[in-house]
C-alpha cells in the first residue's frame, strides 16, 4: 500500500467519523483546523484507523501525533 | 498576574493541543466561583509539591501521564468492550505497589479534580450534601481518601466538632492526603477496607470512585454498611464506562450501579449523574461515554 492510498482512506474516516462531508486533509492539518476533532473523537479516530488498518498503537503513537501527516506515516510504518 | 491554571493550561496546550482543546471547552462553562476555588486548591497544591521538592511541571507532566493512559485503555476497551484489568491482585501488582506507576497517577488524578467538569461538578454536589447533613455528622470516615480533597471539603464545612478518618490501601495515596488536608485532627489508616476494623460506627462514609476497583463491589458496600450508623449516610462515587489502568468491575449503565446498591441493603436517597464528556445523551450512548454518579445512599428499612 502507499503512503498516498493510506493518505486519502483517513480522510475517508475523518470524514465518516466527524460526520463532516467537507473535510479536506493535508499533511499539515491540526485539531485547530477541524471543530469535531476533539480529544473524545480523536480516539474513535484510533479506533477505526486500527480497525480499518489491522494495526495496533501504543499508547506514546496516540498522544505523539501533532498534525495528520504524523498520523498518515505512523500508519505507513506499520502496513508499508 | 498570570494564574495557576492559566500556566497549567497553556503548558498542557504545548504539550498535547487536543487535551488542551477539551479543557479550554470545560473552563468556558465554569462560573467565578469555579475559578477562585482552582486558584485556592492549585496554590495549595503547589506549596505540597514545594514540600516534596516537586514543580508544577511535574504535576502537569503526572497528568498528562495518566491521561495518555485512560486514551490508550479507552482504545482496548472501545474493541473489546472489556476493561482490561480482571483482577485485584492484578492490578495491585500493577498500580497500588508500583512506585514507578502510582508517582504519578496520585498526582494525575488530583488535578483532574479542577481540570474536568464532571469532576468539579461533583465536588460542588458533595459539598451540597455535606452542608445538608452536617448537624448530624460527629464520626466522619473517608475511604480510598486518595487525594484528600473531599475530607478537606468535609472539615471545612463541618468543622472541628467532628471526628475524621480516613482509609486507603495506598502509602502513596495517604501521604499526599496528609500534605493536602494539612489536620493533625484526621487519623490515617494503611488498610485494606476488609481488614479495617474501627472501634466506633460512623455518620457519614464517603467512597468517591472505589467501587469500580474491586471485583465484587456489593461485598464491599456490605463492609461498609457494617461501619455505618443506622441512621447515617454513605456517599458514593462511581463511573460508568471508565476505563483505566486500575479499574476492574465494569458498571455498563446506572441501572448496574443501582442494582449492586439493592443488594448491599442500601437504597439512595439522593442521586446526581454527569457525563464525562460535553456531549448529548445520545452521543454518550454511541460511543460508551463514562457517565459519573454520585449517590447518597441510606440503610434500607
Amino acid at each position: 500500500m502507499e503512503r498516498n492510498d493510506v493518505f486519502k482512506q483517513v480522510n475517508e474516516i475523518f470524514i465518516d467519523v466527524l460526520d463532516n462531508e467537507s473535510i479536506v486533509l493535508s499533511d499539515q492539518t491540526t485539531a485547530a483546523d477541524i471543530d469535531e476533532w476533539d480529544s473524545l473523537n480523536h480516539i474513535h479516530l484510533v479506533v477505526t484507523i486500527e480497525k480499518k488498518f489491522k494495526v495496533h498503537f501504543s499508547s506514546k503513537e496516540i498522544q505523539s501525533w501533532d498534525n495528520v501527516g504524523e498520523m498518515v506515516d505512523s500508519i505507513y510504518e506499520k502496513v508499508k | 498576574m498570570q494564574t495557576s491554571l492559566t500556566y497549567i493550561i497553556d503548558r498542557i496546550s504545548s504539550k498535547n493541543k487536543l487535551h488542551a482543546k477539551k479543557i479550554k471547552n470545560n473552563l468556558q462553562n465554569f462560573d467565578e466561583n469555579y475559578f477562585s476555588r482552582a486558584e485556592l486548591f492549585f496554590r495549595k497544591y503547589q506549596a505540597v509539591l514545594q514540600r516534596e521538592n516537586k514543580t508544577l511541571d511535574f504535576a502537569i507532566d503526572c497528568y498528562l501521564q495518566m491521561v495518555a493512559d485512560i486514551n490508550y485503555e479507552t482504545v482496548q476497551f472501545m474493541h473489546t468492550g472489556e476493561y482490561s484489568s480482571k483482577s485485584f491482585d492484578e492490578v495491585n501488582k500493577r498500580v497500588y505497589n508500583n512506585p514507578d506507576i502510582m508517582n504519578y497517577y496520585v498526582h494525575g488524578i488530583l488535578m483532574s479534580q479542577f481540570l474536568w467538569a464532571h469532576h468539579y461538578n461533583i465536588l460542588i454536589f458533595f459539598s451540597k450534601i455535606i452542608n445538608e447533613y452536617s448537624n448530624n455528622i460527629v464520626n466522619y470516615l473517608e475511604v480510598g481518601g486518595g487525594h484528600g480533597l473531599y475530607t478537606s471539603e468535609a472539615i471545612s464545612i463541618i468543622g472541628n466538632k467532628a471526628k475524621y478518618d480516613l482509609v486507603d490501601i495506598s502509602q502513596s495515596s495517604i501521604d499526599i492526603a496528609k500534605m493536602m488536608i494539612d489536620n493533625n485532627d484526621v487519623s490515617y489508616f494503611l488498610s485494606d477496607i476488609f481488614n479495617f476494623e474501627p472501634v466506633r460506627k460512623y455518620d457519614f462514609i464517603s467512597m468517591g470512585e472505589v467501587l469500580e476497583h474491586v471485583e465484587n463491589p456489593v461485598k464491599l458496600l456490605k463492609k461498609l454498611h457494617s461501619l455505618l450508623n443506622d441512621g447515617g449516610r454513605l456517599f458514593i462515587t462511581v463511573p460508568t464506562n471508565g476505563p483505566t489502568i486500575d479499574h476492574i468491575y465494569l458498571f455498563k449503565n446506572t441501572d448496574d450501579i443501582r442494582s449492586v446498591i439493592a443488594m448491599a441493603g442500601f437504597e439512595p436517597e439522593k442521586e446526581f449523574c454527569i457525563y464525562a464528556e460535553d456531549v448529548s445523551p445520545e452521543v454518550a450512548e454511541k460511543y460508551k461515554v463514562s457517565m459519573m454518579y454520585a449517590g447518597v445512599l441510606k440503610k434500607q428499612k
